[in-house]
Order: C-alpha cells, then sequence, then structure tokens
C-alpha cells in the first residue's frame, strides 16, 4: 500500500477509505438528500459506541464524519504524516489565553481513539461518584457503568505489553522505583501477534470494533462531510452538510433525521451546537488536563520513534501524571524548540533522547466560541494560580525523576529553560519557569456541555439531551462534568453507551420515520 | 512486570536492623541554639558520649552545663580555622567521632550572613570532618531548599527537587550540596536532616511573640487557613537525629524529621489557644483573619529587600505564613526507624510550661 495516497473522494461523491484495506461495508457516497433515523455526528469514542448500539438496537443510524477514514496500517504510528493526516489542523490547534495553549483533536474515522497513546484508565468511580452529585445526575449507577467497562473492555482488548517494555518506557519505571514514587504499566487497548513484541500492537481503536459493528448492524457512514448547522422542523432535524472532495469543490447536502446525537468532541460539539443557536451552558466550562514536557538525554540509543512509553508515574495522583510522549526526531525538534538558541545542538543526539511529560488537573476554565463566518471556533482557557505551581512543581519532579534514572541533560520545555544536568539546576529551572512560556499543550478536552440536573451548570440533561431541545442529544466527552484526573476514553465510551441504551429503551425504531424535507 | 509493589521494595530498609552505639565524642555545633540546647541536654543526660561543643560567642558560655564530660569552644562557624580546632580537639581525644551540625542563622541582619554561616559553615564542618575521619556526619537542614509545596494538599515526598525559599532557603540548599557533594566524591559519611517549624523547650525570645498573638487573637491567619504546615516538636527533632546518627544505611541520604502529620493554619492556632487555656491562660481566641493578598504582598516586599542584601523578620514570616510547607516522615519511619513521640497539643503544653518557668512572659 502506498502510506501518501490520499483518500480517494471523487467529484460523484465517495468517501475515501484511504490506503488499499478493503473499503468499509457501510461507507456511502456523498449525496445531496439523505435520511435516517438517528444521525450521529462524529465517529471517535463517543460516536462509534453510540452507532453501534443503537443500529444494534434496530434503529437505522446513519454516522457522519469530517474527516477521512484512513486505514491503520496506511500510516506510521505518531508520525508526523499521521497528525497531518488525522488530526485537525496538521495536529495543533491553540487556546488562547496566558499561557495559550496548544490541543490536539483527531479528525478522521475513529477520532482520538485512531491516533491517541491507546493507554486504558477504567472510569474512575470515586470522581464519577462526585460527578452525580455536584451535577445531579439522575439515573447513575455505578453498578451498570462498571458493567459497561467491562463489555468495553474485552471489545476493544485491554491488556498489558508482551516482554519488556521500550527503553523509554523503562525509564519512567526505573526513576520512580528510585525515588519511592508509586508507578505503574498502564494497559492498552491493543492486540499483538504471537511473539511479538511491545512495539507490535495493533490498536483497537473504533475503525476496528465499534464503527464494523455498527456496519454489521446496517449502520451507514459519510465521511469528508462536514455538518454546518442543524435545524429542527416539527419531528425532524434538517442538518445541513458540506462535503469534501479533494478537489476544492465543497458541494452542499441536507440530511434528515429523527434524531441527532452530536458527537464531534469538547470543541466540535459545543461549536455545532452553537452554530444551531444553542447556547445555554454550552461551551462555557471547558476542561482540561494542561501538560508541560521535557526532554532527556541517556548514553544508550533510548528513542523509540513509532510508539509511546506505557509506564505512568501516580505518586502525586490526581493532581499530577507522569508519562511519556511521542518522540520522533520531529518531534524532540518541536520539543526543544521553545529554547531553541540553546537547545538546538542537541537534536543531532535524538537517538538518545524522549520526550516525558507532566499532566495536571486544572482549577481553571475555557470557554468554545463559534464566530459567525468562521469555520473554526475560538477557543480559550485561563489557568489559576495553583495550575501554575502545579506545572512548575510537577516539571521539577518530573526532571528529577529523570536525573535519578540516568539522564545525562534534561531539557526543559519553557522559554529561557536552562539545561538541567544536576540537582542546583533544578532550583535554577523552578526560579525561572513561568507558565506563560512553556509550550503548555493538552488532550483529554471534556465537559462544555455538562450532563445532570442541576440548572446552573449543566447543557445537557442526565442522559445527554441537549436543554431546551427534544431531538438533539450530545453523546461524547463534552458531558463529563470535570476532567476526570486520568484519560477519559473509557468514561467517554462508557456514558455514551450508557445514554445510548437508555435512549433504545425510551424511543421506538422507525416508527415515524421522517420524510424528506424536499 | 513492573507494577506499583515495585515502588514498595525499592525502599531500603536495611537502615532499621542495626543501630550503631554512640560516638565516643559528639561535635555538636550551634550548642547554644534552641536545637543545640535541647541536642546538648540530651546527650548529656543519656551520658553515653563525650560532648564537644561550638559556641558562637563569649556570652553563649553560661548556656552550656559544666562538666567533666563536656568541652566548650568559641567561635564562628562560618571560620575554618575555629571548625579546625573544634573537630581536632575532639579527634585528639582518642575513638569514634560523630558530629552533629545545628549551627545555623535564620534571621539575621544581612542576607550575607546566611552564606557565611550556613553555607560557609557547613563547607567548614564538611572539610574539618574529613580531615579528622569523623565517623559520621549529622547535617541539619531545613524545608527552605524546597520551598513551598504546589497547593494546598500536596506533601513532600522524600526526595524533592530544590526550590529554595530566598536567601535562607538558597543558603541552606548550598550547604545540602557540599554535603551530598563529599559523600559523593569525598567518601564522607553523612545523613540530612530536614526539620520544618519546630517548637518546644530552650525556644528564643521571639517564639513568645507567637504565644502573645494567639493569646491575643492577633495571629495571622491568612487567606482561610486550611494551608497545612508541618511542624516537629524538639524533642522528637532529637530523637529523629539521633537516629539518623545510628543508622549505617543512611549515608548520602535526606529525611523529614517532623511531627507524625502536618497540621492546618487553623488547627495550630486552635490547639495553642487551647493549650494556652488549660495552662491557666486568658485566650481572646482565633486568629486574625487577612485576606490571601496580604501573604503575597508581605511575599514581594521580602523578596525585594533580600534582593539589596537586607533581611527583615516579620515580613519573611508573614510572607510564608499563606503558603503549604508539609512533608512526608515515611521514610524516617522506615529507614530510621523514627517514631514521632509528641503532637502539638502536648508539645505546645510543654513548650508553655518551660517558658513559664523560665519567668517568661507570654
Amino acid at each position: 500500500m502506498s502510506p501518501s495516497s490520499r483518500p480517494p473522494s471523487s467529484t460523484g461523491g465517495t468517501g475515501g477509505t484511504g490506503g488499499s484495506a478493503a473499503r468499509p461495508s457501510g461507507l456511502i457516497p456523498h449525496d445531496a438528500h439523505l435520511r435516517c433515523d438517528v444521525l450521529v455526528i462524529g465517529s471517535g469514542a463517543g460516536g462509534a459506541t453510540t452507532a453501534a448500539e443503537l443500529a444494534e438496537a434496530g434503529f437505522d443510524v446513519l454516522v457522519v464524519e469530517e474527516g477521512p477514514w484512513v486505514d491503520q496500517d496506511a500510516v506510521v504510528p505518531f508520525s508526523l504524516e499521521q497528525m497531518d493526516r488525522q488530526y485537525r489542523s496538521g495536529g495543533v490547534t491553540v487556546a488562547l489565553g496566558m499561557p495559550s495553549i496548544a490541543y490536539t483533536e483527531g479528525r478522521c474515522a475513529g477520532g482520538g481513539t485512531e491516533v491517541n497513546s491507546g493507554l486504558y484508565f477504567r472510569p474512575p468511580l470515586d470522581v464519577v461518584e462526585q460527578w452525580r452529585h455536584d451535577f445531579r445526575i439522575d439515573g447513575l449507577d455505578l453498578d451498570e457503568l462498571g458493567a459497561i467497562a467491562d463489555e468495553v473492555e474485552r471489545t476493544i482488548h485491554v491488556t498489558t505489553v508482551p516482554g519488556s517494555p521500550t527503553p523509554a518506557s523503562e525509564i519512567l519505571r526505573r526513576g520512580a522505583a528510585a525515588l519511592g514514587w508509586r508507578h505503574s504499566e498502564i494497559p492498552r487497548w491493543m492486540r499483538y501477534p504471537p511473539g511479538g513484541d511491545a512495539v507490535t500492537g495493533r490498536r483497537q481503536s473504533m475503525t476496528r470494533t465499534y464503527l464494523p459493528r455498527a456496519f454489521a448492524a446496517g449502520a451507514r457512514m459519510l465521511v469528508d462531510t462536514r455538518v454546518d448547522r442543524l435545524t429542527t422542523m416539527g419531528s425532524v432535524v434538517n442538518a445541513d452538510v458540506t462535503y469534501g472532495d479533494g478537489t476544492g469543490r465543497t458541494p452542499a447536502g441536507l440530511i434528515a433525521a429523527r434524531h441527532v446525537f452530536v458527537c464531534g468532541g469538547a470543541i466540535q460539539t459545543p461549536a455545532l451546537l452553537q452554530r444551531s443557536g444553542m447556547r445555554r451552558h454550552i461551551g462555557a466550562t471547558l476542561a482540561v488536563h494542561p501538560t508541560v514536557k521535557l526532554t532527556a538525554a541517556f548514553d544508550d540509543e533510548i528513542n523509540v520513534p513509532d510508539d509511546v512509553p506505557v509506564h505512568q508515574v501516580k505518586e502525586f495522583a490526581p493532581d499530577l501524571s507522569f508519562g511519556g510522549s511521542a518522540s520522533h526526531a520531529g518531534l524532540v525538534a518541536l520539543a526543544l524548540s521553545d529554547e531553541w538558541g540553546t537547545f538546538a545542538a542537541a537534536i543531532e543526539q535524538w537517538r538518545r533522547m524522549s520526550i516525558y511529560y507532566a499532566a495536571i488537573t486544572s482549577e481553571g476554565r475555557g470557554r468554545v466560541v463559534a464566530l459567525p463566518g468562521l469555520r473554526d471556533p475560538l477557543v480559550t482557557y485561563h489557568l489559576t494560580g495553583r495550575d501554575r505551581h502545579l506545572l512548575r512543581s510537577g516539571l521539577a519532579r518530573l526532571a528529577l525523576l529523570m536525573l535519578e534514572s540516568g539522564a545525562n541533560e534534561v531539557y526543559p520545555s519553557f522559554r529561557g529553560a536552562p539545561v538541567v544536568r544536576n540537582r542546583r539546576d533544578l532550583a535554577t529551572m523552578q526560579h525561572r519557569f513561568r507558565a506563560s512560556r512553556a509550550g503548555v499543550m493538552t488532550v483529554h478536552l471534556c465537559s462544555t456541555v455538562p450532563l445532570g440536573e442541576h440548572g446552573g451548570r449543566c447543557g445537557a440533561d442526565s442522559f445527554g439531551q441537549v436543554g431546551g431541545t427534544e431531538r438533539i442529544f450530545v453523546n461524547d466527552a463534552s458531558l463529563l462534568p470535570t476532567a476526570p484526573g486520568v484519560n477519559p476514553q473509557a468514561t467517554v465510551m462508557a456514558f455514551a453507551i450508557r445514554n445510548a441504551r437508555h435512549f433504545a429503551d425510551t424511543h421506538r425504531p422507525g416508527s415515524t420515520a421522517p420524510r424528506s424535507t424536499t | 512486570m513492573s507494577d506499583a509493589t515495585d515502588a514498595i521494595e525499592a525502599i531500603d530498609t536495611t537502615g532499621t536492623a542495626a543501630r550503631r552505639d554512640p560516638p565516643d565524642v559528639t561535635v555538636l555545633t550551634g550548642a547554644a541554639g534552641w536545637l543545640g540546647r535541647a541536642m546538648m541536654h540530651r546527650l548529656l543526660a543519656d551520658g553515653r558520649t563525650r560532648v564537644h561543643v561550638l559556641v558562637h560567642g563569649d556570652d553563649d558560655r553560661p548556656s552550656v552545663p559544666q562538666g567533666d564530660a563536656i568541652a566548650v569552644e568559641v567561635g564562628d562557624v562560618g571560620d575554618a580555622a575555629v571548625v579546625e580546632r573544634l573537630i581536632a580537639g575532639a579527634s585528639a581525644h582518642g575513638g569514634t567521632v560523630d558530629v552533629i551540625h545545628t549551627a545555623g542563622v535564620i534571621h539575621p541582619k544581612r542576607v550575607a550572613d546566611f552564606f557565611h554561616t550556613n553555607a560557609q559553615g557547613t563547607a567548614n564542618v564538611v572539610d574539618a570532618a574529613l580531615a579528622h575521619g569523623v565517623r559520621r556526619l549529622v547535617h541539619v537542614s531545613s524545608n527552605s531548599p524546597f520551598g513551598t509545596n504546589p497547593h494546598l494538599t500536596d506533601v513532600f515526598r522524600q526526595d524533592e527537587p530544590y526550590r529554595p525559599y530566598y536567601g535562607y532557603g538558597r543558603s541552606k540548599m548550598e550547604a545540602e550540596l557540599s554535603v551530598f557533594a563529599a559523600v559523593r566524591d569525598r567518601g564522607l559519611d553523612a545523613v540530612v536532616v530536614r526539620p520544618p517549624w519546630f517548637y518546644g523547650p530552650f525556644q528564643p525570645p521571639r517564639q513568645t511573640t507567637f504565644f502573645r498573638m494567639v493569646r491575643r487573637g492577633k495571629f495571622p491567619i491568612i487567606g482561610g487557613g486550611q494551608q497545612r504546615r508541618s511542624m516537629v516538636y524538639v524533642d522528637n527533632l532529637v530523637d529523629g537525629i539521633l537516629a539518623a546518627e545510628a543508622t549505617p544505611g543512611a549515608t548520602g541520604k535526606g529525611y523529614w524529621i517532623a511531627d507524625a502529620r502536618p497540621y492546618t493554619v487553623v488547627e495550630i492556632v486552635d490547639t495553642v489557644g487551647r493549650a494556652l487555656a488549660d495552662e491557666g491562660f486568658e485566650v481572646r481566641g482565633g486568629g486574625t483573619k487577612m485576606p490571601a493578598i496580604v501573604g503575597r504582598v508581605a511575599e514581594t516586599a521580602d523578596a525585594l529587600i533580600q534582593r539589596v542584601g537586607r533581611y527583615q523578620q516579620q515580613l519573611h514570616v508573614l510572607g510564608e505564613m499563606d503558603k503549604t510547607i508539609a512533608c512526608d516522615i515515611s521514610a524516617s519511619r522506615t529507614e530510621l526507624g523514627y517514631e514521632p513521640r509528641v503532637e502539638l497539643y502536648e508539645g505546645m503544653r510543654r513548650s508553655i510550661r518551660w517558658c513559664v518557668e523560665r519567668g517568661l512572659e507570654l
């Protein structure tokens, strides 16, 4: 196969399938007029599970995805090419604030599950219980959620790596053990071939699990399709869509649905709702896990270009967690670029380097605002004083761990950073650190449409139905009332499945199929 | 495979297996200070070692008891010749020598004094200890090389990155670094002990101010008082220092020596008020609530003043009052066998009685 092949999407309007893998059965051609029982917008952890559950319950499901279908074997994991093809805006979008925070969003079939680290964290039930209480979530049964998590774990095949972890992962384990800090190997949703080692895993992302399940139950899917606006007319919700066809032309279409599930992630979901006139508690409470990073250099060639470490350090959790990042040469250069003037020469030895991050739970809040005439929403985020201290302390503790693990040099990613070679340098580093000079970035975007019955805080009801609407639901990370302190994918999936089942229990498929509005 | 149990297994517990006997001679610097006096009295009471003490000036002599088992050297720890004479004298006595280095300055007139006494003084002790084959040096450090915790419920683990709190913290960091460098590069056997804010008998006059402020309800409680402080009763600290001195496997490590748990500022003020009341004092109760901005303003002023080489005690203390400074003593427990015997209420009552017995006005 040709890794550079673009998803073919002719003017005739077929969704692209990128790579030469068999064309997924559910993909359908672009069409000016379509209709369905349930329209699912977005195909990531929330959308794919929603589609599978509802299709299996007998609903006529149509999934639309803004990005292309990219077969996993067609791209090198964690590569620049992957960033270009499967992320929004080539991998980096920015939330304005002091500092501005870069964030990434998957934009492809399967969404973030195609490109993230693949590390699995069960929904943290203590946090979920807190949400139930604080946001007054009705009908939230922790046992039910746990049982759903068990199902998810079987479906996406949660497992530890066979054999030894990669050298970059071992560095985290060794440093934490030397300091007596709590750490563990985080299992992944991967399948490993017989006899395979740590880097041979194939992620069990949505394009390999829930989307095929949805297709088998009759769901259809459009890729390269952006939903611009939703309009409710009586018992029908109309979605205005724009088809991307790779030629620069953007033909329009209209999809009529009885119900819509918006699952575009915590940035795109509130943006679409706002463009469609829904604003109450929509987009005003973005929560994230801000991270700062460093690059550590060792004696040996420890760089693993196409995988990420599976160990994490949870000694200071949930406030502070440490882990490893993708570290191919391009990303090492990017990590050194905050202080390029003094760090540039180090790039020569990138094979001996790896990138690590410190992530915090933040008390700050962000905002997503759809602006008229602009394609992408304006995103802002503000850290609190406590957040800034925690970022500084986290970066310093991570640097200490690297020294204890045998690092010769540590390059913290902030403007004005010193090269850290010993413990005195750690003091200098902390003295110079300013969050406003750091390359703060984030994943795990959440909480822009919190679910629950708390009238002053929630944008959706206890099962995701958007306030003031009858046919529009949200079912993705936007619903999580706060950022949960761990990778939220499994929590998103568990809530999405719970909500989809509730919908299936309370609605009948196809009984009043909407008519085409044209 | 690795998992969280690795971290537990990795903790070195060899230290608790065997404790060494006291040395023939114990050298004690800073013997006229708060901790130094508590230490000196414990060593003399135990009677298992000769004690050679260093005090700063002749006016400190009266605080040193007289006896056959004690010798006194007078001079500045920042003067290498003085320290050399002190340790050479102990060594000449024959047998094993340990050094307990408590000398330090915490509230000087000028920032430069920090470095002369705390950093240079410690380097002098390290050099003399190496020159005379000292068995073990216990260096008494502080929380100040580590600054303050990043948020209210954070706790410093045994090993933390340095973030010195202004001049005092930097000088104490330099002192620690010179000790660790000597262990690594020159074969010194040394342990670092880190006490946070301490309290108890032998307190200097400035501490009576603390009791008076609490009695009159004037102790500053900044920003709600939920910030936490690790504290250590001075006899607990003496226990910890002796444990560090006697534990062979502790070489080259640093240990927090504190009471069993950190206290919130509100709890400290309430407990001290209760202890005062139970000792028969009239207590107006509560503290004086101040908005968080007061702490930030004081810290900024402290920083500016220290930048021009001056030091102002009240500003420094106030600037720290809105922060959490909390540490975890679990490594001291498992590796040194340290167990704090006294907690805040009992320790404060003893401290108040000590003041009353000496006719100090509270």
